[in-house]
């Protein structure tokens, strides 16, 4: 089902294809740059790509063991009044760090040589959406979006161990309170329902009795690391799947992993997230398959995906609506411009609907159409015109500057004799994609109502209206 | 095949396109676009009733307490032992109950509610669920959104379905949810609805372009789908595809068209919604919560007569699962006073006796604490209903807190009757083609 490409069909557009979906886009030279390796070998070189880890430094973040000093201040305080100052102590000292991790991350995104590393860094926190809203602590959301990379590619089962054993998880989930005897079924819950299996595929008894595995699960207050308390687990025997056993959250995480049903959720998911909504049930039982055959390695299911036939083919290419951070860092990348102020972020992916770090509940993100709204795209519509001019119209833009557009780069003195000549490279660029000709109309028509040569004022005006349009929100 | 009404449209864009070249007609655009868009929609139409509509039809205002409210702690059995026994850290003392009788009363916080029930205002239905309650908050709450089966998909709302058999052909903000995303009891064939959270940037700027008036004359053009394209005929180049791999029949050209008619409907309302918010202030005073923003924005957008038949607000946070009680409290304590306001503006407005309201959760709690002094997901619970149309009263039994269904209260009333009396006896429309079935009706209006 999943055929290889033949190379003769490899060209500008697929390759434009691939950078979009396995990464967050790219130039017209880095683009060209990928073709140049064949279909083959540019699935190869966004699998195995150079370790970039040393250019993106982590921002300041509070310690635990400072953060346990400010608790153990707030505990030893005598009166309301001085907990209360300590706690704004603590606020204060931690009050940049999340807007520094978003920041850092994005950037990373921006100019990472390992894209494919991101974005499927971008999907775990989806999948595994987790919200600092609860956590409510950068260096263990920094600390989970670390672990999350480190087994983007790897193999499911492990992540999801690793997910188990996460201090911002324990937290998020309650298993902080699972206790023996008192279990909390949060996480046991959601482990079955979100994370692996889907709704439908157990019963509520599983639920119970896998959340009495998934007890003595700590986060050690000084080092912030996970600590195992092996007298808080519940060590008796537990009927989960039909089977009796004493069983451990890990074996719990085995037996789920090894039902085809977790399978076709997790094979579903990559599917809607790197390729098109609503596969067929023959994809699913067949990225399925890949996934049980392989151990569930994920870098090895997504090469045969990204080589595939049916990832290139016209109702698929071009048909995905951006989320707001891969429209935001791609249209940076296309733009050759740097990442807007701190405050333009914050405020374009709060309107867009998509803060890192803070999904908006366990299930992360709908994606697809709910990205869309009347509002949230009017809001890119206008975003896309801030970053082209500089000027100050959205919330957070005002005393900011944006970098100077390299318009004769995206535009060389050359080109701007004769509207298609102009036009055509521009296309690209935007849509790695053919448009409508009403649409390459339109873009025609308001070029010619301008003299040649045209001036920068005139190309950013085209730029604007060209990604003020419908068409811009898909790659 | 083009219809003559599509001829029409198309020689009218010609003509937009045309004088917009010029420069000339930009104040009329929005009428050409009003026309395009209810001429559009009119075609799609498969049936259409006469349903009030204007400026003194009623309007329906939903809030989605989100996360689960917990309806023992909201109306609080405070006459029943059990409850104390239950919830040894979390049950509130009797005395500090604002009662309604003998057996139940109103959480503390809830002062303003209980004034809003004395006035004859407020109407509280108790047990509302479903049979075999999902305790998923995201199943769940798309079983309330949607009003389907608990064993049943559906993508589409039930006011989005309302939209598409009772409002067709209506301005897009029909549907008005504040809030970043368009809730799914939205969701429609025709997409009708709009979502947005400040209105001063729910509108296109054009500002910023070294030409404004060109560059806004052609986004504008741009953002109204030609008729044919949007019905998927774009003649010599089919739009975005290769054509390189023959591939199946693309089901992507729904997501163009979707995105065309967000477009086309997003421009159209941000220019009635904005001339009314820029004009209109309320004269109450809100808390300054996202609640208190929310309703205070719809309170103005009623006043301003915006002609939209549901207005969606949601209060988040109410998934309590440790340490409830100071979170409870703030909760309620926001509630109270968000719609204490909101009545009080309508009232000063006239057009109390226009709105009804109606809460939902997902679920309720479990009737027992848990260990972690927090509930954790249950299912039936209280809903409130307001309004100058409301008989007030408590309504249906309060459900056993010894018969449980698994831990958690038995429904007796079913959400679905709740929405067909709100169809049929406020919104003038017949229940069953937007719920399915006909739904036993309430008398609390």
């Amino acid at each position: 089902m999943l055929l290889p490409l033949p190379e003769k069909l490899w060209n500008r557009f697929t390759a434009g294809h691939l950078l979009n979906r396995a990464g967050f886009g790219g130039t017209p030279g880095e683009i060209a740059t990928l073709q140049s390796f064949g279909a083959k070998g540019a699935v190869e070189s966004i699998l195995k790509p150079d370790d970039d880890e040393d250019l993106f430094p982590v921002p300041f973040l509070l310690q635990p063991k400072d953060r346990f000093v400010y608790r153990q201040r707030i505990q030893a305080a005598s009166t309301e009044g001085e907990k209360r100052a300590i706690r704004q102590e603590l606020n204060l000292a931690e009050r940049p760090s999340m807007i520094d991790l978003r920041v850092w991350w994005l950037n990373r995104m921006r100019y990472t040589s390992a894209p494919l590393q991101e974005k499927a860094t971008l999907f775990w926190h989806g999948h595994f959406a987790t919200s600092n809203q609860k956590v409510n602590d950068p260096y263990l959301m920094w600390q989970q979006n670390e672990t999350l990379r480190h087994y983007a590619l790897g193999k499911f089962p492990d992540l999801l161990k690793a997910m188990s054993r996460d201090p911002a998880m324990i937290r998020w989930l309650d298993l902080e309170s699972s206790h023996k005897g008192h279990p909390n079924e949060n996480f046991a819950r959601e482990v079955m329902e979100l994370f692996s299996l889907g709704e439908g595929h157990y019963r509520e008894e599983d639920i119970q009795e896998a959340a009495r595995a998934f007890t003595g699960y700590r986060i050690d207050q000084e080092t912030g690391y996970f600590r195992d308390a092996p007298r808080d687990w519940d060590s008796g025997e537990k009927y989960f799947f039909g089977q009796m056993g004493d069983f451990t959250g890990d074996q719990i995480i085995d037996l789920i992993v090894a039902r085809p049903e977790c399978a076709r959720f997790i094979g579903r998911k990559l599917w809607v997230f790197f390729v098109s909504d609503n596969p067929s049930e023959e994809i699913i039982n067949c990225v399925a398959d890949l996934l049980l055959n392989s151990g569930y390695d994920i870098g090895g299911t997504l090469r045969v995906i990204f080589q595939s036939t049916l990832f290139y083919e016209s109702s698929v290419m071009h048909h995905q609506i951006k989320s707001p951070v891969q429209w935001l860092i791609q249209t940076t990348k296309i733009l050759e411009i740097p990442l807007p102020d701190d405050r333009v972020i914050e405020n374009a992916l709060s309107s867009l609907g998509q803060i890192l770090f803070a999904p908006p509940n366990v299930k992360g993100w709908d994606g697809g159409r709910s990205w869309i709204s009347a509002s949230s795209l009017l809001y890119r519509y206008n975003l896309a015109a801030y970053l082209l001019s500089g000027k100050a119209h959205i919330s957070g833009g005002g005393g900011t500057k944006t970098a100077l557009l390299p318009l004769q780069r995206i535009a060389p003195s050359a080109d701007r004799f004769e509207s298609a000549l102009l036009l055509d490279p521009l296309v690209f660029r935007l849509f790695n994609s053919h448009i409508s000709m009403k649409e390459r109309g339109d873009f025609l028509t308001f070029l010619q109502n301008h003299s040649t040569p045209y001036t920068d004022n005139v190309i950013r005006d085209l730029l604007q209206i060209m990604m003020g349009t419908p068409e811009y929100q898909l790659c | 095949m083009k219809t003559p009404q599509e001829q029409t449209l198309h020689t009218r864009r010609q003509f937009l396109r045309t004088s917009m070249l010029g420069g000339a007609l930009a104040s009329t655009v929005p009428l050409f676009l009003e026309k395009t868009f209810l001429s559009l929609d009119s075609m799609a139409a498969s049936t259409t009733g006469q349903y009030p509509t204007g400026k003194d039809a009623p309007i329906l205002v939903v809030l989605q307490l989100a996360g689960g409210n917990d309806g023992i702690n909201t109306l609080v059995p405070f006459g029943d032992d059990t409850y104390y026994r239950m919830r040894p850290k979390l049950a509130l003392p009797a005395k500090q109950i604002l009662g309604i009788n003998d057996y139940a009363g109103l959480h503390p916080r809830l002062t303003g509610l209980k004034d809003l029930y004395g006035a004859g205002n407020l109407a509280m239905i108790q047990g509302v669920g479903y049979p075999n309650p999902n305790r998923s908050h995201f199943r769940s709450t798309e079983i309330w959104q949607t009003a389907s089966d608990e064993n049943v998909i559906e993508s589409h709302g039930w006011l989005g379905r309302y939209f598409d058999s009772c409002c067709q052909g209506s301005d897009p903000s029909v549907g008005v949810a504040i809030g970043g995303q368009t809730p799914q009891a939205f969701a429609s064939i025709h997409g009708q609805g709009v979502a947005f959270t400040n209105p001063e940037q729910f509108r296109y700027m054009s500002e910023s372009a070294s030409d404004p008036k060109s560059t806004d004359a052609f986004m504008r053009e741009i953002n109204a789908p030609a008729p044919d394209a949007a019905h998927g005929n774009d003649g010599e180049n089919n739009g975005g595809s290769i054509g390189m791999v023959a591939g199946s029949p693309s089901t992507a050209g729904d997501t163009v068209e979707f995105l065309q008619r967000t477009a086309l409907g997003a421009q159209m309302s941000s220019d009635k919604i904005l001339a009314i918010t820029r004009k209109t202030k309320s004269s109450v005073n809100y808390p300054n919560s996202a609640l208190g923003n929310s309703l205070n924005l719809v309170s103005r957008l009623i006043a301003g007569g915006l002609p939209t038949r549901v207005y969606y607000v949601s209060q988040g946070g109410f998934d309590t699962h440790a340490n409830q009680l100071p979170t409870h409290d703030r909760l309620m304590g926001d509630l109270n006073g968000a719609l204490s306001s909101f009545s009080a503006d309508l009232k000063a407005q006239g057009n109390f006796d226009r709105v009804l309201m109606i809460s939902f959760s997902e679920f309720g709690r479990r009737v027992a604490e848990n260990a972690s002094g927090g509930t954790d997901h249950g299912a039936a619970a209280p809903l409130f209903i307001l309004g100058g149309g409301v008989k007030p009263g408590l309504y249906g039994k309060y459900p056993s807190l010894t018969e449980l269904n698994e831990g958690d209260l038995k429904f007796s009333t079913d959400f679905r009757s709740v929405y067909a009396t709100a169809l049929e006896k406020w919104l003038g429309v017949p229940s069953e083609q937007v719920l399915g079935r006909k739904y036993p009706l309430l008398p609390f209006i």
